[in-house]
This record gives structure tokens, C-alpha cells and sequence, in this order.
């Protein structure tokens, strides 16, 4: 392979271990501890993307996570690839293989570059201008757009990798591990903090660990060597944790940061097998230091977004780091003295460089001079007006700018390159500074926006270059002496350094530098993934747009999946100058979670398939499975809905299912409803005030109903309550309302009536319950408890007896949710199954038939009962149901009693329970269908909805139950039903459509 | 996510409580005796500020106390909690 | 005698750490705000109730755990019979709730109890608990109520890295398979 730009001797480069990867089916090889960046620009590849409106080519230019061009696909398998992934942060394996985006039919041949030949018709608010009218004609503009536009491929498959999360508790949280960080992070771990260290990279040490130059010393030597030195030492402090390829994604509130770990992205699929992808970590920390530092910014000229153009610090971190030379014929461009540590180490590995293009007049600083004695061109007051080559920059032409710097003079100077450089100074990354809730200040002579100090949370600070210090001698002294407030520590290593290095003297900065065209005709690019241009935010501001959310809206800079890491400064700038305004009045978009975007698959951990929600079961649960039940979800409980037999469908079952608990006996598991124990001397005054009932005159051994109101009169749960002793109850709730029942009569005995002494203890799973309904339910009953009296003398209907089930204690009730004779008992989980099968045995000469609910919401409902949260909504009273007499009127209170004689509560054309029939008595009605008088009126007018339907078979003919405006007193009208096809003619009745006299209950 | 100091467990994460909203509004000790304006005062009536706000809070998943929080709606700072029954430690 | 079936059934181990349900032992759930409560409860058991928060306190036969202020969890510390927790019950049941210093509720199957012992088991715990295990690991006898993969669980620090969990029946075998499924990735 020709790796002919490739520098050998590089330590963070392992050139022993070569590893093969495809691009863009083209098959390519790189080094272990390469990125794919490193390796494609090694491969001289630039040109790795298309831009998202223009199709332009475009090509790597950064090296990290503000990466807006270079951003690829990775792997095609339909449940592993990976879209939008930056080319800069994937470490290579063997085998990787990686794709371009945004283009089609390939990156370089792209029908959509046509849009660039377009791209006058295309100015800021294009899509919003256009494809506004006509209204009906979006469709197909939605078609053309989504086939043309489009960041990669999202997977189709079931991702079948694994993701983790972890809860995390520290003293201290170092966020990035430069310099400043890895100072922070000694500081704090050796003094009795526990603390944890995270770096996006797989290394750590900044930009610092590969500084090497002798304008940057510290001590004496190399800054790099310097800190390789510290980083071996921290790596044995044992109070500190130190977490590499983990990047922060947000920084929440109470120092809760999310940050998210990659396990095994940088293995080859063979290594990864088994392991987890990526974790993340759920972090709380008692204090934050936020050592993120900073990225450079570009500059904006006329088509200065051509493959080949880079930020300067990339060309030097691919040659320092990675070992690869960018270009053979490298210039560089800028307004301040950094590009001039790159141009040190291009010379160093012998990369020939043309030029140096420099907006200032002159800068005398030491690495200024260094470089002068390399005798290397530098053009002062010159900038660049145009650049040219469409799959890769070939020239720049350069010109003399005037002394406001607002035009160009003189003549034109072309110069062939095949890689620019550019740096437009330093932007502090202070995304996490703000999403934590801190404040930011302006500074003007670096035009920087920084952490306010007197706006900073106290448990946090930041350091280094994200706090705006940019040369080295200012970060390690303020890092030291901040960090040693911070955490009040006395003394520390890095107090005595002596620290060399080149201190920056001269600034210039024109956020749009000028060319010879006017500005119509060029193409000064901010936003390089949404292809915004200097242009376009002139034109919103024209436009009216103030607010600079506005204006990036409109514009769409900063929109990409790089939030405009690069973009933002220059387009506040350009706004600024614009508008007149000072920029630190301006202020900034909100910076939003996360810093850098996260998997789904993060996000989510492992609550995935078979984890994505709870599964609660009960004891039979097993039963149920073995006797081929169809489940369905109440909550998060699993509950046998019907047991099919011989390939029933779900209306067959049901409907034998019915007819054989009315005709002999059936058995329900009906363990799920809520239990609670209520022991104490006030507990039948705490059941008066909790149910609209009264509960004092219930003899012990009995069975009461009773509806619980919210405090507004409207019906919120219900349930049979039994006296066990004096001062000892046991409630039932309704499945779903089990815990919030609880929480709710907890709440007014602690807040509202703390007088009372009653204790409440939820028993739910410790109880479960077995309902035996049906005519011949008594026979089961009696052969499975045969020593228990169950005549009804002693054991009526609304009772309960303490029995014994072959030495197992149990309580058993006499009530009835179905009409018919019934017993529930309810035994210690653990034995339940096998009484449950103990009950199957005793019937089966009676043909005991296990039903599920929805057999039992077809029986109650033949008896017009009602089911909370079925047949009510949270705005249905006991009156509205039709249940007046469960109102105990000469209680003195009880929740939600004064809200019953409410003006609204009281209005007699209300929604109300009513019974529904069909004209047609087979025909069943959807739950849910509306109810209407006529059928002509426009719009037509809904009188109310179905809410609970059947067919019953044990009158043979469809029933229902509905809410009706006036309900109650329109029994015997008839109405419509409105279906999709047809109109279903009903008759108001009565609600209790079978055995109304009750008389099935002694039966 | 906060960290609420519980009154009775200590320090724990927000996703152990739940909130009951608006906290000092005592159920009237006889209702029948209020206008249907002075019921639907207490029933619906609350202020939902910016600024700081008296709630009250359920440690649902640890001891399922309630107890008092007094909270900044605008940066979720929490200036104290205290139990059912006692005073507020800041002037309401 | 009727058929004794448990959730679980099971233990695991994966490396050093195991897992196990630990049946059949009594649970019995106290709540009182009355004087002379811990007093009947020392007499009866020889055991007090810890009023400390989050702590627990135990001798050869009994833990009783902290979980409110007024509530507390006693479980016996060794498996017993079903007669032998039914006179339990009934002793405390009638020198308790019966003469209104309390109230005494059976909760045996109300939750499973689960033993994890091994060093790694907080960082199982840490998985899907926001709770700071920092104290509680290095205090025996420490109880702690939280959440587990969102679901509610009292946790009773034994030993060193030995501890036994409590998960109300319903939840138990799918908490179970989580952190079963959690043990192979520690």
C-alpha cells in the first residue's frame, strides 16, 4: 500500500499492527490507533461527503466532535449501521467499513450537486418560501425534498447490540482530561476526593500531549513529555477513576451529568461479540470541574469550504498525532499565532509550505519568529478572496485588505495548494457550563463568550482553555490556583512551575473577510453541514429576523447534527456587526443536551425486549400458561383474558366461558385487585370519611361495597371492604388503582387527619385470590373447605369466615362482581396454586370452567355493574352512575361530598350511566362509538359514547352500557349509533339486564 | 433530577418521590358549610409561581412519607423541607 | 399440608456472585406510633425496633428493619415452618393489634426475599438504582428502600458484600430475570 504521507516514528500510531477497512466499497488500510479520518486523509482521501442543500463536495475538517462534513455511515448490516457517525472520532478496526451520506448515485458524481448551479434560487428560507402554496401540493414537494435531503440511514432491524447504564456517586468530576484536567484531577484525588476523570478520547492528554515544540516548556522540557509524565503518575492514585472514550453528553441540574461511555465501537465485530456497545453513565457528583477546552474556529471567505480546507489545529494534531501530512503543498491562513505552532510542526516532518496568509499587519511573538527563520512566506494584511478545485482545493488566490479591512486592494495573487489551513482563533466550550444553568460573560479583545464567575453554581467551576485562558503559562497558573479554591486545598505540586511559552500580542478579526466579488456573488460558508452561508444571515436580518433564535431558525446555521460548534461564533459576529449591536449583549442560542448525539440504544440500556416494561404475575400465573390462557396486560399485570379450547376464537370462548359461570360454576384468579390491611381504633371513622357510604354499623364478619370519591365528586375507585374484628379491615381496590389508593389514603392520614389512629399495610401480593361463581359454586366450596358451615344462615351473601385449608389458614368472602352465588378466597400466596388446582379437581363433575376478564366484564356487565375506569372517566359522580343510593347523606363529610351539590355536579344534563340496546339484537356495538339523535344535523351533535359492549349469551342478545347527556330519564328513546358504513338504531334501558330481582345470588 | 433531602431517609434522587403540588392548603374542617366559590377556591385554586414555591412532596418509593418542600420554580433550588404539620422554615 | 410453591426456585452464580431466594422464613410488617411499642416488641422478641433511620437490628432469630418512622419490616433470619410463623404471627397479632399499641400484618408472600452475596453485587445494584451506595456498603445492618430497574425493593446490608433484597411477589421473577441478565455484563 502507498502510505507515502505517512510519517513514520509516531508513538500514538501502533504501525506494526496494519488494519484493512473499506470506503465507499474501496478497500484501504490504516494503523491501529488511527481514526478513520487519519486514515482516509493518509489515503489522500479529502473528499469524504456532499453538503445537505448544495450537494457540494466536501471534505474532513477537524479533528474531533465539531466535525460538520466528515460524517459517514458505518456497516451495513440492517440492525448494526450506524448513520451520522464523524469520520474524526471512530477509531479504526479491522473490517470497518464506512460510507458517504448525502449523495447519490456517489460522492463523486452527486445529481443533487446540481443544486449548487441552483443555489441562487436557493437563499435562506428557501423551503419555508416556497413550498408554502398551494397548500395541497406538499405532498410531492415532501416527496422531491425527502429523497434530495436526508442525513443517512436509519437501521430497519432490531438493534441487536447490548447497552448498559450505571449510576455513579463522586466527590469530584473532572470533565475532559487536558491539561488543566488532569492538574484538576490530581489535585482533587490526592486530597481525599473521590474523584472520576472522562475524555471523549481513547488517550489522554489534550492537545497538550502532542506539543511538542520548545516554545512550550515546562520545567524545562517539551509540554508533551511534561504531561505523559503527570498522566503515568495519576494512573496510581487510588481515590481517582479515570474513564477514556467517554464523552458527557449532558449536565443537568443538581450536578446530574449523563455521559456516555463507548466499550467496544473500536473493536472489530469478531472482538465485540458479546460485549456491550457503549454505556451510559448516570452521573452524580458533589462537585464539577469542567475542563472541556476549546475548538478552533475557521474563517469565512468566498468558498472556503473546498475538500483540503482544514482547521490549522487538525493539520497539526494528523501530523503530531496521527502521523499523517494532509497535503504535499500546505498554506495556511489566519488572524492569530496558533497556525504558527502548525506551520512548526509541518517543517518539522518535512511538508512543504507555501504560504502563510495573515490578516494582522505583523506579530512578533516567539513562535512568529521561529517560523520567520524557516524563511517561509508570510503574507501580513493579506487575505484570501477566492479558492478553486471542486473534489479538492488546487489554488488560492490572495489579495491585500484594506485598512478597515472592509474591501480588498491591490492585485491578485494565485497560489497553487492542496491543503489550506485556516484559524480564525478559539471558541470555549462552554455547552455544559450553560446547560447546568450558568451565565455567560462577553470578553471583547478575543471576542469570546465565557462562565461568568459571579454566574457560576458553586459546586462547579471551570478551567483552562473553556474558561477562556489559551496560553499555557495562564492555564496552568489559573488552573492550580482555582482548583485549590475550589476544592480549599493548601498546597499543591504544580505551585512553583516554571512554564515557557509564546504569548500571543496582536488580535484582528473580521467575521466576514472581503473578496473582490461583491458578496451576491460568493460563497462565504458559516454553517458547513446545513451550507448557510454569510449571505443568508444577511438576508434574514433584511428580512426583518432579530432575535438570533430567529435568525438560526430561518437560517438554518447551527441546525446539523453539529449544533454549529463551528458556525455559531461567526454567525452572532456577522449579526452583530449587521445590526450594530455588542455582541455580549446579543448573547447566544441556547446550548442544548446532548454536547455530542447519543444512541437510542443509550438511552434506552437495557429496557429493550423482554425488559421494556415490568411483567407483574400471579401466583396461578403458571396455571393459566399450562391451560392455554390469552393474557392481556391490566397495568403492568399479566392477567389470563379467555382460555380458548380446540381452536376457539376470542368470541367462542368467551361466550361458553359465560354461559357455563351462569349454568354451573367458573373460577377466576382475581388476585391482581388491590389489597389493603386497615388495623387501628379510628379505622371504621377512617372508612367513613375515605367512602361515600357509611362503614360504622358493619358487623364484624361482613361484606361491604363502597365507591371512593376524589375530593371534586367524581368516582375514583371501588371495592368490597370486610370487618375481620373490630378494628381490623381489609379493602379491596381495583387493579390499576391499587397503588394510588394507597398513596391517596396515606396522604390524608398524614396531612389531613393525623388524628386518626389507623395504619395502613398494602397485602396485595401477599393474598391471593380465587373467585368460585355459579350456581354450583357452593358444591366446589364445600368439598374443598368441607369442615366450613356454608349455609345461609351462617354465611350469607356480604360476609366472610376465617377457615382452614388442609392446615393453611385462609379468609373466605360470600360476594358476587357477576349476580351469581359466589365465594372468594383468599390464601397465602404460595399455596395459592394449589388450591386453585385443588378447586379444578372438586369441580370437575360440574364442568368448573376457568374464565378470564373478559368473561367476567361480560357477566358483571349483564348485571350493569360498573368497572372504574371503563364505564368512568374521572368526571362521572355516584349520581351521574346512577348509584344515588350509595350515598351516605347524613355523613357529616367524607371526600368529595361537598362537591356533589357543585352547581356543575348537580346539572341535571350530564353525562349519565345508561343501558343501551340494539334494535337488531345481534348486533354488537364498538366500545368508544358516539351516540347522536340525528343524523342530519351539521355538525352533528354527540350525545355521549358507548362504554362497555357485548354479546350476551346468556340472554342472547347484545347488550351495552353508555354514558348519555340526561340519560337517566331518557329510558325507552331511541337513538343512532354512526358506524363507518352504516347506522345502528338503539333504545335506551335500564342498566341491570339480568336477574333483576337478584335472586341468582342465594341460589 | 434533584436530590431532595428527605425528612426522614435523608438525601435521595428525585425518581424516589412524587410530587403532590401546591402544599398549606388545608382541607376545610366543615365542608358543607362553604359557597360553592369557597369550595372551588380550595378544590382548583393554585398558584403555580415562578419563584419560591411551598410544595408538597411523597418519598413514594422509600419510607411514603409526605413532608414540605420549599423549592424555586426558576432553578430548582431546594431552600428547605420540612414535615406535615410543622412550620414553614422561611416566611410564606 | 398443601402444595408450598415460591417464585423463584432458583440460585445462580455468575463468578463470585450468587444469587438465591431464600424460602420459607416469616415477614411480618409492624406499624405504631405508640410509647410503649418498642417495649411489647422487646419483650416479645428480644428484639428492639431501631428508631435510627435506615438501620436495622437483629439477634439469633430476628431482623427488624427501618422503613419509616413508624414502620417497620421484621423477618426471621432462619427458615421456619409454617406453624411455627403462624404462632409468631398470632402472638404479636394479639399482644400488639389487638390491644391497639399497633398493627400486625402478615406479609410473607407479600414479598420474596432474595440473597446476593459476591464483591461486584453493588455494582450490579448501581446498574439501575440512583441510590448512593457509599455508606450503606460499609455499615452492617443498613436498610435502604429504593428502586431497582424501576421497581420498589428493600435492601438489608448482611455482611461485607452479602446482602438480602426484598421485592414484592408480582415484580419478583421479573427482577429476577434483570438481575440475572445484569450479572452477565458486570
Amino acid at each position: 500500500m502507498s502510505q507515502e504521507l505517512r510519517i513514520n516514528n509516531n508513538k500514538f500510531i501502533d504501525q506494526t499492527t496494519r488494519l484493512s477497512f473499506k470506503f465507499n466499497g474501496e478497500k484501504l488500510y490504516g494503523y491501529k490507533g488511527d481514526t478513520l479520518a487519519s486514515a482516509l486523509l493518509a489515503n489522500n482521501i479529502h473528499l469524504v461527503g456532499r453538503s445537505f442543500k448544495y450537494h457540494r463536495p466536501r471534505g474532513i475538517m477537524t479533528c474531533g466532535s465539531e466535525e460538520p462534513n466528515a460524517i459517514v455511515q458505518i456497516g451495513n448490516d440492517p440492525s448494526l449501521t450506524d448513520p451520522n457517525v464523524r469520520a474524526t472520532e471512530i477509531e479504526l478496526y479491522e473490517g470497518l467499513e464506512a460510507f458517504s451520506q448525502n449523495c447519490w448515485p456517489n460522492v463523486k458524481f452527486d445529481i443533487g450537486g446540481i443544486n449548487n448551479l441552483l443555489s441562487p434560487l436557493l437563499p435562506a428560507g428557501f423551503y419555508y418560501k416556497t413550498f408554502m402554496w398551494p397548500a395541497s401540493f406538499w405532498e410531492k414537494y415532501e416527496f422531491f425534498i425527502r429523497h434530495s435531503a436526508g442525513l443517512g440511514k436509519s437501521p430497519t432491524k432490531p438493534d441487536r447490540d447490548i447497552y448498559d447504564h450505571k449510576y455513579y456517586h463522586c466527590d469530584v468530576l473532572v470533565v475532559g482530561g487536558g491539561i488543566s484536567g488532569i492538574m484538576a484531577a490530581k489535585l482533587s484525588a490526592e486530597n481525599n476526593n473521590e474523584t472520576l476523570l472522562i475524555d471523549d478520547k481513547n488517550i489522554l492528554g489534550g492537545t497538550t500531549i502532542y506539543q511538542n515544540n520548545d516554545c512550550f516548556q515546562i520545567d524545562g522540557i517539551h509540554t508533551n513529555y511534561w504531561l505523559e509524565n503527570e498522566i503515568k503518575k495519576i494512573k496510581n492514585i487510588k481515590n481517582l477513576t479515570i474513564k477514556t472514550r467517554t464523552s458527557l453528553a449532558a449536565y443537568h441540574g443538581y450536578n446530574y451529568l449523563l455521559a456516555k461511555e463507548n466499550l467496544s465501537d473500536h473493536l472489530s465485530p469478531d472482538e465485540r461479540k458479546n460485549k456491550i456497545r457503549q454505556r451510559l453513565w448516570k452521573i452524580r457528583a458533589k462537585k464539577v470541574i469542567i475542563a472541556t477546552g476549546s475548538i478552533e474556529r475557521p474563517l469565512i471567505f468566498n468558498n472556503n469550504d473546498r475538500p483540503g480546507i482544514m482547521l490549522s489545529s487538525a493539520i497539526k494534531k494528523f501530523i503530531d498525532f496521527y502521523g499523517v501530512k494532509t497535503g504535499k503543498e500546505i498554506s495556511l491562513f489566519t488572524n492569530n499565532d496558533s497556525v504558527y505552532e502548525t506551520a512548526i510542526s509541518l517543517k518539522k516532518s518535512g511538508v512543504n509550505i507555501i504560504s502563510i496568509i495573515d490578516i494582522r499587519d505583523k506579530s512578533s511573538s516567539k513562535i512568529v519568529k521561529e517560523v520567520e527563520k524557516h524563511n517561509i512566506k508570510i503574507y501580513w494584511n493579506h487575505t484570501i478572496v477566492n479558492t478553486e478545485g471542486y473534489r479538492r482545493i488546487s489554488f488560492i488566490e490572495i489579495m491585500k485588505l484594506s485598512d478597515d479591512g472592509s474591501g480588498v486592494i491591490g492585485k491578485k495573487i494565485k497560489l497553487k495548494t492542496d491543503c489550506l489551513g485556516i484559524s480564525g482563533g478559539w471558541t470555549p466550550m462552554v455547552h455544559l457550563f450553560t446547560q447546568s444553568g450558568g451565565k455567560l460573560k462577553f470578553r471583547s479583545n478575543d471576542n469570546v463568550f465565557l462562565p461568568d464567575k459571579n454566574k457560576t453554581p458553586s459546586d462547579q467551576i471551570s478551567i483552562g482553555s473553556c474558561n477562556g485562558d489559551f496560553d499555557i503559562k495562564d492555564i496552568i497558573l489559573n488552573s492550580n490556583k482555582d482548583v485549590k479554591t475550589f476544592l480549599g486545598i493548601e498546597n499543591s505540586p504544580f505551585d512553583n512551575l516554571k512554564v515557557e511559552s509564546s504569548r500571543e500580542e496582536m488580535k484582528r478579526n473580521i467575521w466576514l473577510l472581503p473578496s473582490d466579488k461583491p458578496i451576491g456573488k460568493t460563497k462565504p460558508f458559516l454553517d458547513f453541514q446545513n451550507d448557510s452561508t454569510a449571505k443568508d444571515v444577511k438576508l434574514a436580518l433584511r428580512e426583518g429576523f432579530k432575535s438570533i433564535e430567529h435568525v438560526k431558525r430561518y437560517t438554518t446555521t447551527g441546525m446539523g447534527t453539529d449544533q454549529g460548534k463551528l458556525s455559531n461564533m461567526h454567525a452572532l459576529g456577522i449579526i452583530a456587526e449587521t445590526t450594530g449591536t455588542n455582541m455580549g449583549e446579543l448573547g447566544t442560542t441556547t446550548f442544548r443536551p446532548p454536547y455530542t448525539p447519543l444512541t437510542f440504544g443509550a438511552i434506552v440500556g437495557r429496557n429493550v425486549g423482554e425488559f421494556f416494561d415490568h411483567t407483574r404475575k400471579t401466583a396461578m400465573h403458571n396455571w393459566h400458561v399450562q391451560n392455554k390462557a390469552k393474557f392481556e396486560n391490566v397495568g403492568q399485570w399479566k392477567r389470563a383474558w379467555y382460555y380458548p379450547k380446540n381452536g376457539e376464537t376470542m368470541f367462542e370462548a368467551v361466550q361458553r366461558e359465560s354461559k357455563a359461570a351462569r349454568e354451573s360454576v367458573g373460577i377466576l384468579d382475581a388476585s391482581t385487585l388491590g389489597k389493603i390491611d386497615i388495623q387501628g381504633t379510628d379505622a371504621s371513622e377512617f372508612l367513613n370519611r375515605v367512602y361515600t357510604n357509611a362503614w360504622s354499623k358493619l358487623a364484624v364478619g361482613k361484606c361491604r361495597y363502597g365507591l371512593m370519591l376524589n375530593e371534586d365528586g367524581m368516582v375514583y375507585d371501588d371495592g368490597v371492604t370486610t370487618r375481620l374484628s373490630e378494628n381490623h379491615y381489609i379493602m379491596t381496590t381495583t387493579t390499576g388503582g391499587a397503588a394510588n389508593v394507597l398513596t391517596k389514603l396515606e396522604d390524608y392520614l398524614q396531612t389531613e387527619w393525623p388524628e386518626l389512629d389507623v395504619y395502613l399495610t398494602t397485602v396485595t401480593d401477599h393474598f391471593s385470590t380465587i373467585s368460585i361463581c355459579g350456581p354450583n359454586s357452593k358444591k366446589i366450596l364445600s368439598k374443598v373447605i368441607p369442615d366450613l358451615d356454608l349455609s345461609d344462615e351462617n354465611f350469607p351473601h356480604m360476609s366472610f369466615k376465617n377457615s382452614i385449608i388442609n392446615g393453611i389458614k385462609c379468609r373466605v368472602m360470600r360476594i358476587s362482581f357477576t349476580g351469581e352465588h359466589s365465594y372468594e378466597i383468599n390464601i397465602q400466596s404460595n399455596y395459592a396454586k394449589h388450591v386453585w388446582e385443588l378447586c379444578m379437581d372438586a369441580g370437575k363433575n360440574y364442568n368448573i370452567t376457568p374464565y378470564g376478564t373478559e368473561t367476567m366484564h361480560l357477566l358483571r356487565a349483564e348485571k350493569g355493574f360498573i368497572i372504574t375506569g371503563q364505564d368512568t372517566d374521572g368526571t362521572m359522580t355516584p349520581s351521574d352512575l346512577q348509584m344515588d343510593w350509595i350515598i351516605g347523606k347524613k355523613k357529616f363529610d367524607f371526600i368529595g361530598k361537598r362537591s356533589l351539590y357543585r352547581s356543575d355536579t348537580i346539572r341535571d344534563d350530564r353525562k349519565q350511566l345508561v343501558g343501551l340496546l340494539t334494535d337488531d339484537p345481534k348486533e354488537i356495538l364498538e366500545e368508544g362509538a358516539q351516540i347522536v339523535e340525528k343524523l342530519n344535523q351539521k355538525p352533528v351533535e354527540m350525545l355521549g359514547h358507548v362504554t362497555s359492549s357485548y354479546f350476551s349469551p346468556n340472554l342472547n342478545k347484545s347488550i351495552a352500557l353508555a354514558v348519555i347527556k340526561s340519560g337517566k330519564k331518557l329510558k325507552g328513546k331511541k337513538f343512532f349509533v354512526p358506524m363507518e358504513n352504516k347506522n345502528i338504531n338503539v333504545t335506551v334501558t335500564d342498566t341491570v339486564f339480568f336477574d333483576k330481582e337478584n335472586k341468582r345470588l342465594n341460589a | 433530577m434533584f436530590i431532595i433531602n428527605c425528612p426522614y431517609c435523608g438525601e435521595r434522587d428525585q425518581t424516589e418521590f412524587s410530587s403532590g403540588g401546591e402544599a398549606h392548603i388545608a382541607r376545610p374542617k366543615q365542608p358543607t358549610e362553604l359557597s360553592d366559590d369557597e369550595w372551588a377556591e380550595f378544590l382548583f385554586m393554585r398558584k403555580n409561581i415562578k419563584g419560591i414555591q411551598f410544595e408538597r412532596w411523597n418519598h413514594s418509593h422509600g419510607c411514603r412519607k409526605w413532608f414540605n418542600v420549599v423549592r424555586d420554580t426558576s432553578n430548582d433550588k431546594i431552600h428547605a423541607v420540612y414535615k406535615m404539620g410543622e412550620k414553614p422554615p422561611v416566611n410564606k | 399440608m398443601l402444595n408450598f410453591e415460591t417464585t423463584l426456585q432458583d440460585s445462580k452464580s455468575y463468578g463470585d456472585l450468587t444469587l438465591s431466594e431464600v424460602e420459607p422464613i416469616l415477614k411480618i410488617n409492624l406499624r405504631s406510633n405508640k410509647r410503649e411499642f418498642s417495649t411489647k416488641i422487646g419483650k416479645l422478641l428480644s428484639i428492639i425496633p431501631p428508631i435510627e433511620a435506615n438501620t436495622s437490628s437483629s439477634n439469633e432469630d430476628y431482623s427488624v428493619l427501618w422503613l419509616s418512622p413508624d414502620e417497620w419490616l421484621i423477618y426471621s433470619n432462619n427458615k421456619i415452618s409454617y406453624e411455627q410463623q403462624n404462632l409468631l404471627e398470632e402472638n404479636l397479632f394479639n399482644n400488639i393489634s389487638n390491644i391497639n399499641q399497633g398493627s400486625v400484618t402478615n406479609v410473607t408472600d407479600h414479598w420474596v426475599m432474595i440473597n446476593l452475596k459476591g464483591y461486584k453485587i453493588y455494582d450490579l445494584l448501581s446498574k439501575s438504582s440512583p441510590y448512593d451506595f457509599k455508606n450503606f456498603k460499609m455499615k452492617k445492618g443498613s436498610v435502604t428502600q429504593t428502586l431497582l430497574n424501576h421497581t420498589d425493593v428493600i435492601l438489608h446490608n448482611i455482611y461485607d458484600n452479602n446482602l438480602n433484597l426484598f421485592v414484592r411477589r408480582s415484580f419478583s421473577e421479573d427482577l429476577w430475570l434483570w438481575i440475572n441478565d445484569s450479572a452477565r455484563f458486570l
